[in-house]
C-alpha cells in the first residue's frame, strides 16, 4: 500500500443526503483514493449523528425518547445526553426562544414531512400542554431524560444539522485535513482552514428580498456560520405567509424576521442561535448576544413600517465582520414596489 | 520485542502464532475459580468487555443506554481503543491489555466479546469458565470444533450465554416469524437473503504494518468473509423459520471488483439445504447496493420482506374457479386475437400489508437490555448458544464449500 502522501493540493467536491437534506464537502487532499477515504468517514459521522438523533428514523436514539420518556425516565448514552444538556442550557439562555420541544407543533402546523397548513384553534390549544423545555427533566446522576407530559415530543431540527456538522469537522480534523468546507444543505457551514493563498473560505449571505442578490460576503477560517430562514417549509393562508420556523412561546411561526445569521466557533452553537435570534424579539436578542462576545449575528427583519406586500427589509448586523448591501437591498425592495 | 514492532509486518495468522507463545493474550484459556460476585436486584451490571473495535463500540452504546449498567473493564490489543471507549463512556474505563487479567477481576458481573471471530470461542470459553454470563457477537466460533467447544462449556458451567443475533429480538421480525409459523404464508420452503452493499469493505489504516489487524474481515485466516459477517444473519433467520439447522451447504465466491490483496471473496452465493427440500439462498455483492439488506421468506401461499426497519406481507392472488351465471359469454360469444401476456411473468408491483407490530427500536439495544435481564434474573437467552450453534456450524462449514466450490455435509452438533 502507497504510504506516500501527495500534498493535499487538489480541489475535491462530494455531497451526500442525509437528515432531510444534500451535505456537500468540499476539501483539498493529495489523491481522489484520499479524498474519497475521507469523505466517506466524513459522512458516516453524519449518518451515525442521523441515526442517533433523527425524529423520522424509528430506530433512532431520540425517537426512543420520545417514544418512552413519559412512562418511565429513559436512561441515554453520555454523547446523547450532554446534546440534550446543550439544547436545555439553549432553552434556557433564550428564555425558551429555542427550544427542542417543538415536535408536536411542528406536526400541529403539518410541517413534519409536509410544507405547512393551518390548524385549529383547538388544535393549538392542546399544542400547549405538549411543548415546553421545561417539561423536559435531565438527571445528570442517572444519565436519564424524563417528559412531564405525555405529548413532548423533541425535534431536533434547530440544531441536529449543527452538531452533526461539529463532530463531522473532528474527523476532519483527525485526519489532519488542512482545508474544507462542510454544508449541511446550506443552513450550517463549517469552514475548516483556508484553500492554498485564501484567507478563508467566501460564504455568500443571500439577501432575502431578490433571489441570488448578495446581502453579504464573509471570509470564514476554523469557524461556522449558520442561517435559519423561511425559505425551506412555508405555506400562505389567505394572503398571510406562514414560516416553518416556530416560536414555542406562541405556538405560532415566527413573524417578522425574515433571516438570522451567526457566526460561532461552534457549529451546535450557531444553529442553535440563529433560530433563537430568529424567534426572539429584538431585546432578546441584544441579550442573548450580550454573553457571547465570539459569535456574529445578522439578522434580516421585515420593516415594521411595511407590513403589506412588497416587503421592505431593515438590517441589524452585530460584530459582523463584513459589509452588508443594505443599500441595493432597499433598492431592491424599492424595485420590487414599482 | 516490544509489542508494537511485534505487531509490524506479520500477518494474521503468523501474528497469533507467535504471540500464542509471546503474550498472555493469546495464551492458552486456563479454568478459573468462580470469581463473580452475587447480584441483587439493586445492583448495578458490572460489564467487561473484550475487542471494544467498531462493533465492540456500538454494543457499548447500546448497553450505556440499558439502565442500571456500568461499563467496568475494557480489553483490546490495539491501544488506541481505550482512549475511543472512555470518551463514548465518558469516564476513564480500566483497560487491560490481557484478556484474562480481566477475567481475574473480582467485581465484574458480564463479559461481552467483540474480538474478530477467530478468537470468540477461547475468550467466551475462558469468561464462562471464570464464572461470568457471556454476549459473544456472531459467529460463536470459527471452526467446528470451536462451536462445540462453546456449547459445550455452555452446558458444562450452566452459564448464561447470548449470541449477538440481534435480529431474534427487532419486534417486526419476530412478528414475521410468527406470522410464518401461524401458517400466513403456507408451507415456507425458501428463505432468500440479500445483503448488497456499494463498499469495499475496507477500514483505513493509519500504517500499513496494522493491515491485517485492522482489515481482519479480508483475510481468511481470520474471516469467514461476507457468509460470516453478514450471511450469518440470514442463516439464522432461516434457522428460526424453518425450525432446524441446514444439513448441507453449496456455495462459491469470487473476487470481482476489489483485486487489493484480499484473499476472501468480495461477492458470495451460498444455498443452503434444510429437510423436506428446504433451500436457504445467500447472496453478497459488494459493489451495487441496489437490493441492500432485505430477507425473502418464500411460502405455497405468499410471501415476507424483511428489512432492517420494517416487515411487509404479500399474499398471492388465489385462482380460485368462479361460477359464470351472469357471465355474457354465451349470448356474444368470445373475441379472439395475440395470446401473448406478459403479466403471470412480470414482479409483482402492487402493495403489501406492512407489519407495524409497534414502532422499531433498534434491535441491537434491545438485545443488550434483554441480555441484562437475563443476567439480573439468571435465565438463558432467546438468541442461546443453540441458536449461536447454528448460525456458527453453517458458517464454519461454509467457507469451506465457498473455497472449494462444492457441496459440503454440516454435521450434527458433537455428542
Amino acid at each position: 500500500m502507497d504510504t506516500t502522501m501527495n500534498p493535499a493540493t487538489q480541489l475535491y467536491c462530494t455531497t451526500h443526503p442525509a437528515m432531510g437534506t444534500e451535505y456537500s464537502l468540499y476539501l483539498y487532499a493529495g489523491s481522489h483514493q484520499e479524498a474519497d477515504s475521507i469523505a466517506r468517514s466524513v459522512f458516516q459521522e453524519v449518518d451515525r449523528i442521523d441515526g442517533l438523533l433523527s425524529n423520522y428514523q424509528p430506530s433512532s436514539e431520540l425517537s426512543r425518547i420520545n417514544r418512552d420518556a413519559f412512562q418511565h425516565a429513559v436512561t441515554t448514552d453520555p454523547e446523547t445526553f450532554r446534546f440534550l444538556e446543550t439544547c436545555m442550557a439553549w432553552s434556557e439562555r433564550s428564555h425558551g426562544a429555542f427550544d427542542i420541544s417543538v415536535g408536536k407543533l411542528m406536526r400541529v402546523w403539518k410541517f413534519f414531512g409536509a410544507s405547512g397548513a393551518l390548524p385549529s384553534p383547538e388544535e393549538i390549544a392542546r399544542a400547549r400542554e405538549d411543548v415546553g423545555w421545561e417539561k423536559i427533566r435531565l438527571d445528570t446522576a442517572q444519565r436519564t431524560v424524563r417528559f412531564l407530559s405525555a405529548g413532548i415530543e423533541l425535534d431536533p431540527g434547530g440544531i441536529g444539522k449543527g452538531y452533526a456538522v461539529d463532530r463531522a469537522v473532528r474527523i476532519l480534523r483527525a485526519k489532519q485535513v488542512p482545508a474544507a468546507l462542510l454544508s449541511a444543505g446550506s443552513s450550517t457551514i463549517y469552514a475548516l482552514g483556508a484553500p492554498p493563498q485564501e484567507a478563508g473560505w467566501k460564504v455568500r449571505v443571500p439577501s432575502v428580498l431578490l433571489d441570488g442578490a448578495t446581502a453579504s460576503t464573509v471570509v470564514l477560517r476554523d469557524t461556522s456560520l449558520s442561517t435559519a430562514n423561511l425559505s425551506e417549509k412555508n405555506f400562505v393562508h389567505d394572503g398571510h405567509f406562514y414560516g416553518a420556523i416556530m416560536d414555542p412561546r406562541t405556538l405560532q411561526p415566527v413573524e417578522g424576521t425574515l433571516q438570522a445569521t451567526v457566526i460561532s466557533p461552534s457549529a451546535t452553537d450557531s444553529d442553535a442561535l440563529s433560530n433563537a435570534l430568529f424567534v426572539t424579539g429584538p431585546e432578546g436578542r441584544a441579550q442573548l448576544l450580550e454573553t457571547r462576545q465570539h459569535d456574529r449575528a445578522l439578522i434580516i427583519r421585515r420593516k415594521q413600517s411595511a407590513q403589506q406586500h412588497p416587503i421592505a427589509a431593515e438590517y441589524e448586523a452585530i460584530r459582523w465582520p463584513a459589509d452588508v448591501a443594505r443599500e441595493s437591498a432597499t433598492e431592491l425592495s424599492s424595485a420590487r414596489e414599482e | 520485542m516490544n509489542r508494537r514492532s511485534l505487531l509490524q509486518g506479520l500477518s494474521f495468522s503468523m501474528l497469533a502464532a507467535k504471540l500464542s507463545s509471546a503474550s498472555p493474550f493469546y495464551g492458552q484459556a486456563e479454568p478459573q475459580p468462580k470469581t463473580s460476585r452475587s447480584i441483587s436486584a439493586n445492583d448495578r451490571i458490572q460489564i467487561g468487555f473484550i475487542g471494544p473495535g467498531s462493533r465492540g463500540q456500538e454494543l457499548i452504546r447500546q448497553l450505556l443506554r440499558t439502565p442500571g449498567v456500568e461499563i467496568a473493564a475494557q480489553c483490546d490489543i490495539y491501544e488506541p481503543r481505550f482512549a475511543e471507549v472512555d470518551e463514548l463512556v465518558g469516564k476513564k474505563v480500566p483497560a487491560h491489555k490481557d484478556y484474562r487479567e480481566l477475567l481475574q477481576r473480582k467485581d465484574l458481573d458480564a463479559i461481552f466479546i467483540a474480538t474478530p471471530p477467530v478468537f470468540h470461542a477461547k475468550y467466551a470459553i475462558a469468561a464462562m469458565k471464570s464464572g461470568r454470563p457471556v454476549y459473544c457477537e456472531k459467529t460463536i466460533g470459527f471452526t467446528p470444533e470451536d462451536c462445540n467447544n462453546v456449547v459445550d462449556a455452555t452446558r458444562r458451567t450452566g452459564q448464561i450465554f447470548q449470541v449477538g443475533h440481534q435480529m431474534r429480538y427487532a419486534s417486526w421480525i419476530v412478528e414475521s416469524v410468527n406470522r410464518v409459523r401461524k401458517g400466513d404464508i403456507g408451507e415456507p420452503t425458501h428463505v432468500y437473503g440479500y445483503w448488497h452493499r456499494s463498499d469495499n469493505w475496507r477500514r483505513e489504516v493509519p500504517n500499513p504494518s496494522l493491515e491485517h489487524l485492522m482489515n481482519w474481515r479480508l483475510y481468511r485466516e481470520s474471516s469467514g468473509g461476507l457468509l460470516e459477517e453478514l450471511g450469518s444473519h440470514h442463516i439464522d433467520i432461516a434457522n428460526w423459520v424453518f425450525g432446524e439447522r441446514p444439513q448441507t451447504i453449496l456455495g462459491t465466491s469470487s473476487i470481482a471488483v476489489y483485486h487489493d490483496g484480499r484473499t476472501v471473496g468480495d461477492n458470495v452465493q451460498a444455498v443452503f439445504g434444510y429437510s423436506k427440500g428446504r433451500r436457504m439462498f445467500f447472496s453478497s455483492l459488494t459493489d451495487n447496493g441496489l437490493m441492500a439488506d432485505q430477507v425473502w421468506i418464500y411460502g405455497t401461499e405468499g410471501s415476507l420482506q424483511i428489512t432492517l426497519e420494517d416487515a411487509t406481507l404479500y399474499k398471492q392472488t388465489s385462482k380460485r374457479i368462479t361460477e359464470a351465471s351472469h357471465s355474457d359469454v354465451v349470448q356474444k360469444g368470445v373475441e379472439t386475437g395475440a395470446s401473448y401476456n406478459a403479466n403471470s411473468e412480470m414482479p409483482y408491483r402492487g402493495p403489501g400489508y406492512r407489519l407495524h407490530p409497534k414502532p422499531g427500536e433498534d434491535a441491537t439495544r434491545t438485545a443488550c437490555g434483554s441480555f441484562v435481564d437475563c443476567v439480573r434474573n439468571k435465565q438463558q437467552p432467546f438468541a442461546n448458544v443453540d441458536v449461536g450453534f447454528g448460525s456458527g456450524i453453517a458458517c464454519s462449514i461454509g467457507r469451506q464449500a465457498l473455497y472449494e466450490g462444492h457441496m459440503e455435509k454440516i454435521p450434527e452438533l458433537r455428542a
